[in-house]
């Protein structure tokens, strides 16, 4: 488990828009994975199970602490490949506050979903799995999300 | 004139998910169509840039508070036991087949009458067991029920797995005394000769009531004998 945090930390941090509260949602699903450890089924996939655990939480979350305003997007200070060297890293800096900026203006749905397959690198099967939907539906979420960030993305 | 593929089958080529033939016939009418690959190219930058603004956050080592809890999680120990799982079909007949066990190996002699009994509805080790349960490690030699490994369960009682005369089991220290949890025969008795029982030695049916109840990792020599010192507090 100890081994899936940094994925956990990385798709939290891409849903709640912020590494902070991103943490704080890790801590909970691994709380509620290890309570609930007898409903998984060894031989299936921790990743994917926990993923789907990190999800419906963060959706419960949601729905109970209704959001108002932007969340601000923090960078980790302890996040090597981000400040490691100075023109690549400032770039990558700027990525993360871009990109996250952009992500944090998606439905959760679509914002789900795309971090899934384009930061995750999941295949949709798997990622329509973890967010037990259909794989058309996978697929038109995915690009409503591309269709939305378009109006973000850079040239180039 | 074909019509325009829809955004959905070029989101799909993005990310490699339409049919190789599919692949094949998007990526031609790209190479004719600097509109539609122009959108394909900014998506595609955009993907590699969404990856990119979360590696860092991946490569970080994670907090110290995340890492103390995921550590909890007796997965180490269940994926070393894994191999002996049967699946499902095993785990649901734990329950039953661990009361079952208790109950026949007694009617048929094979525990020792005197090493186990009945307390207040809990069926607790006696005599010789008892003793090694409370005393013996596992690197202990010597006649009598042999200790294999010692850990707590997760209502944080010391449990303790055992080998007495052909059997395997283990219980757990409650407040009357050593309760058993668990006996199991050991299919091959005979073959098996003077041995210490160790992880690789238990019957499945043991190590997954095992892996069902423990919490964290089996004791080392250090922990075991630390516990035993302190009388199973």
């Amino acid at each position: 488990m100890v081994q899936l945090l940094p994925r956990l930390r990385r798709f939290a941090a891409g849903l709640t828009g912020s590494v902070t509260d991103g943490d704080d949602l890790v801590q909970d699903t691994v709380e509620r994975a290890l309570k609930n450890l007898h409903q998984w089924e060894p031989g299936t996939r921790l990743d994917s199970w926990m993923f789907r655990i990190a999800k419906n939480r963060f959706l419960d979350i949601r729905r109970s602490q209704k959001r108002s305003g932007v969340v601000a997007v923090e960078v980790p200070e302890d996040a090597p490949a981000i400040v490691s060297d100075g023109a690549r890293g400032a770039e990558a800096h700027m990525m993360l506050s871009g990109a996250a900026q952009a992500l944090d203006g998606l439905p959760p749905e679509q914002r789900e979903a795309l971090l899934l397959v384009a930061v995750e690198g999941l295949s949709y099967r798997d990622a329509a799995d973890i967010l037990e939907i259909p794989m058309g539906t996978l697929t038109s979420r995915i690009a409503r999300a591309r269709g939305a960030l378009a109006l973000w993305a850079p040239e180039g | 004139m074909e019509m325009d593929p829809t955004r959905e089958t070029l989101s799909a080529f993005i990310d490699g998910e339409l049919p190789p033939k599919e692949m094949e016939r998007i990526a031609a009418l790209l190479a004719a169509r600097p509109d539609l690959d122009a959108w394909v190219r900014q998506q595609e930058s955009l993907r590699a840039g969404i990856k990119t603004a979360f590696s860092g956050l991946a490569a970080a080592p994670p907090p110290e508070r995340l890492v103390r809890i995921a550590q909890t999680a007796p997965f180490s120990w269940r994926w070393r036991l894994r191999q002996a799982w049967q699946g499902t079909m095993l785990r649901t007949w734990i329950p039953a087949g661990a009361t079952l066990a208790l109950g026949l190996l007694i009617g048929i002699g094979l525990v020792p009458p005197g090493d186990i009994a009945s307390k207040g509805g809990q069926v607790v080790a006696q005599g010789a067991l008892a003793s090694a349960l409370n005393s013996k490690l596992a690197s202990d030699a010597g006649s009598g029920p042999r200790i294999g490994i010692t850990f707590r369960d997760r209502a944080g009682r010391y449990c303790r797995s055992f080998d007495a005369d052909g059997q395997n089991g283990f219980a757990c220290h409650g407040n009357k005394g050593w309760e058993i949890a668990m006996l199991a025969a050991r299919p091959d008795t005979e073959a098996a000769g003077p041995y210490r029982m160790a992880g690789s030695e238990m019957p499945d049916v043991m190590r997954a009531a095992i892996a069902a109840r423990i919490q964290g990792e089996p004791f080392d020599m250090k922990a075991e004998k630390s516990a035993r010192d302190q009388g199973w507090q």
